[in-house]
């Protein structure tokens, strides 16, 4: 019973790290239909910004400017994206699927240059604050506060994008985009405005999840290929730019993870990528199936 | 019409050209220089072998490393537990464990997925491949296969001896010219052409009678066993063979060569691997500076002149060679 609830509680806590990440990487997906390499390298600046900030403060913050922070880290992440809106995804429209895959990878480069050259190669460490640095014990589980926080920060971050998405206007002008950007425009509307507030909310979701999981890596220019390829699984596995499809998907993927690792503590890792691959093979379009958008 | 012989002539040059400047290296630079340009000659055939996938087949593999890595691990294993085996066949070995892979992720995957849910599926198997040996106590784990010995070749009328890390040098470019010259053969022979035609148009070449899955796995296997050649030679050449060398950033690399000179060209991925190799040099001082030119380099190309830095070039001789009276063609380098 013991094993069986912390394996779960692994489990949940991969998956909604992975789905912090996973977010604004599904958002752009499916709007955009680019699939973002530079995610991974925007989610590390994010982290390195909130790492500078927290230098500035000295360590020992209470919560609230933690969270503080980590916003910050996302405004700052989110003026990229307008940047990079601007410059190189606005151009990316009528370009070959596999091009602007590559040109997303390139932005992945750069960014990974930028922090080598910013902060250097060193690896740094970062200790939780200390109001999530203590352990809650349920029974014979310990359960860390700081991870108890990181799953509650992905299901908050699940129901605010299912609600900006649904009920607020934009939320909804995006869906219409996503439907048919054709149409949208006959419409009159101002698609590439809409492109350009996506890019930007995906963007700071980004930046966000890399302030608030930082202390949960140490910070090194590698950092942006980590999680990448666990955002991507979820977001493919999702089915295209389905944020339901990402959450499932990463809580599926979390699990299997987990307990494969319990079970064959040995290959760590491996779990994920094996029950990925099968899945994909069995259902190229995600667990949600093609219809599904935003 | 196109003058074939004419066209192979000229290619026949290009080739003999780049050769000798291989060739003088020895002569003219220190021992680092020459070690970069083992590399570089071993990441043209690298970037070729993946230019076979894309602009052949059309197929974009995110997932090369793992032929890569797959050829480098055989050929170590090869040369530590049976010293006496010849060294060529350990680099067929090499190819051959390079080409099962292919031939069983595409067997899987090629019927299942195609676009970008094709390249991500490379990129999760070659992932699992990597994940795989850091773990395996037989393939070295972390540290990888160290202290793998440079062979001699025993012919019956003379032997040739490799130990020297010139003369293996000289072995890689000769191996990759070979390996290069087959590949030219093959992209111009009737299957290299069905091949292309696929790409192009998928649904007419089908209606011709073309098994589509059959000759997209074909380029797949051949693909991944010249990828496989590369790292089975570089093996001997480095003596080391660690799990970097199956890491995903290893399979961006063919990409980068091929897309920075030119996909369209069969040229283009030495030109961008040469190129990467001056970039990686002339930075090696400042860190992160040779990711931020090559990844701007490389963000310019896609979204300036999709054709690389060779169609670039060629696009401009032909500008060139049209009357000033003539309208331009229609894409041009103009654009924003």
């Amino acid at each position: 019973m013991y094993d069986i609830g912390m394996t779960v509680f692994n489990g949940l806590a991969w998956a909604m790290a992975t789905f912090l990440v996973a977010a604004g990487l599904t958002l752009i997906f499916g709007i955009l239909h680019i699939l973002n390499f530079a995610h991974g390298g925007f989610f590390m600046i994010g982290a390195y910004v909130s790492y500078s900030i927290m230098l500035g403060f000295g360590g020992g913050l209470p919560l609230w400017l933690y969270l503080v922070r980590a916003m910050a880290a996302g405004v700052v992440v989110g003026l990229l994206g307008w940047v990079v809106d601007k410059l190189v995804f606005r151009r990316l429209r009528d370009v070959e699927d596999a091009y602007s895959l590559i040109a997303t990878y390139a932005l992945l480069l750069i960014c990974g240059g930028a922090v080598t050259l910013i902060w250097g190669l060193n690896y740094m460490g970062v200790m939780p604050p200390p109001a999530l640095n203590s352990v809650i014990f349920l029974g014979d589980m310990f359960m860390p506060t700081y991870t108890i926080f990181i799953i509650f920060c992905g299901v908050a971050a699940f129901v605010g994008l299912e609600l900006f998405i649904s009920k607020t206007r934009t939320g909804r002008l995006i869906r219409v985009v996503a439907a048919d950007p054709w149409m949208a425009q006959l419409l009159g509307l101002n698609v590439k405005r809409i492109y350009l507030v996506t890019v930007i909310v995906s963007f700071a979701m980004a930046g966000a999840a890399g302030g608030l999981l930082m202390p949960n890596q140490s910070l090194s220019p590698e950092l942006g290929g980590i999680f990448l390829l666990q955002a991507f699984g979820v977001v493919i596995l999702g089915g295209m730019g389905s944020i339901r499809g990402a959450f499932v998907a990463a809580i599926v993927l979390g699990l299997i993870e987990s307990f494969g690792t319990y079970f064959f503590p040995q290959y760590p890792g491996i779990f994920f990528l094996l029950a990925l691959g099968v899945i994909l093979l069995l259902r190229p379009e995600g667990i949600m199936g093609k219809e599904q958008t935003a | 019409m196109i003058d074939y012989r004419a066209r192979f002539r000229s290619n026949l040059a290009i080739a003999a050209c780049g050769l000798a400047a291989f060739a003088v290296v020895p002569f003219v630079a220190n021992s680092g220089l020459m070690f970069l340009a083992g590399l570089v000659a071993i990441n043209i055939v690298f970037g070729m072998s993946w230019n076979l996938l894309f602009s052949g087949a059309g197929l974009l593999s995110f997932g090369h490393a793992m032929f890569f890595g797959g050829g480098a691990y055989a050929m170590a294993l090869v040369s530590l537990h049976w010293p006496g085996l010849p060294f060529l066949l350990g680099l067929a070995i090499g190819a051959g464990a390079g080409a099962l892979i292919a031939l069983v992720f595409g067997v899987i995957a090629l019927r299942r997925a195609s676009g970008v849910y094709f390249a991500v599926l490379t990129l999760v198997f070659s992932e699992l491949i990597h994940l795989v040996i850091t773990k395996t106590t037989f393939l070295g784990r972390n540290d990888g296969l160290v202290g793998i010995p440079r062979p001699t070749i025993e012919t019956g009328l003379f032997t040739l001896d490799l130990t020297s890390a010139t003369a293996y040098y000289y072995f890689i470019v000769v191996a990759m010219a070979c390996a290069a010259f087959a590949l030219w053969c093959f992209q111009n022979s009737p299957a290299g052409r069905l091949i292309q035609a696929i790409r192009q148009d998928n649904l007419r070449t089908a209606f011709l009678g073309t098994s589509i899955f059959g000759w997209q796995l074909t380029a797949f296997v051949l693909s991944g066993a010249l990828a496989a050649f590369c790292g089975a030679v570089m093996v001997p050449f480095t003596q080391i063979a660690s799990p970097e060398i199956a890491y995903w950033t290893v399979s961006t690399q063919p990409i980068l060569f091929t897309l920075l000179g030119g996909a369209g060209n069969f040229w283009g991925p030495a030109v961008g691997a040469i190129l990467f190799g001056a970039i990686d040099y002339g930075t090696r001082a400042m860190h992160g500076l040779s990711e931020i030119t090559v990844g701007t380099l490389l963000l310019l190309v896609v979204l300036l002149i999709p054709g690389g830095l060779l169609g670039f070039l060629q696009h401009r001789r032909q500008k060139k060679r049209r009357k000033p009276t003539e309208p331009a063609p229609k894409r041009t380098e103009a654009q924003p």
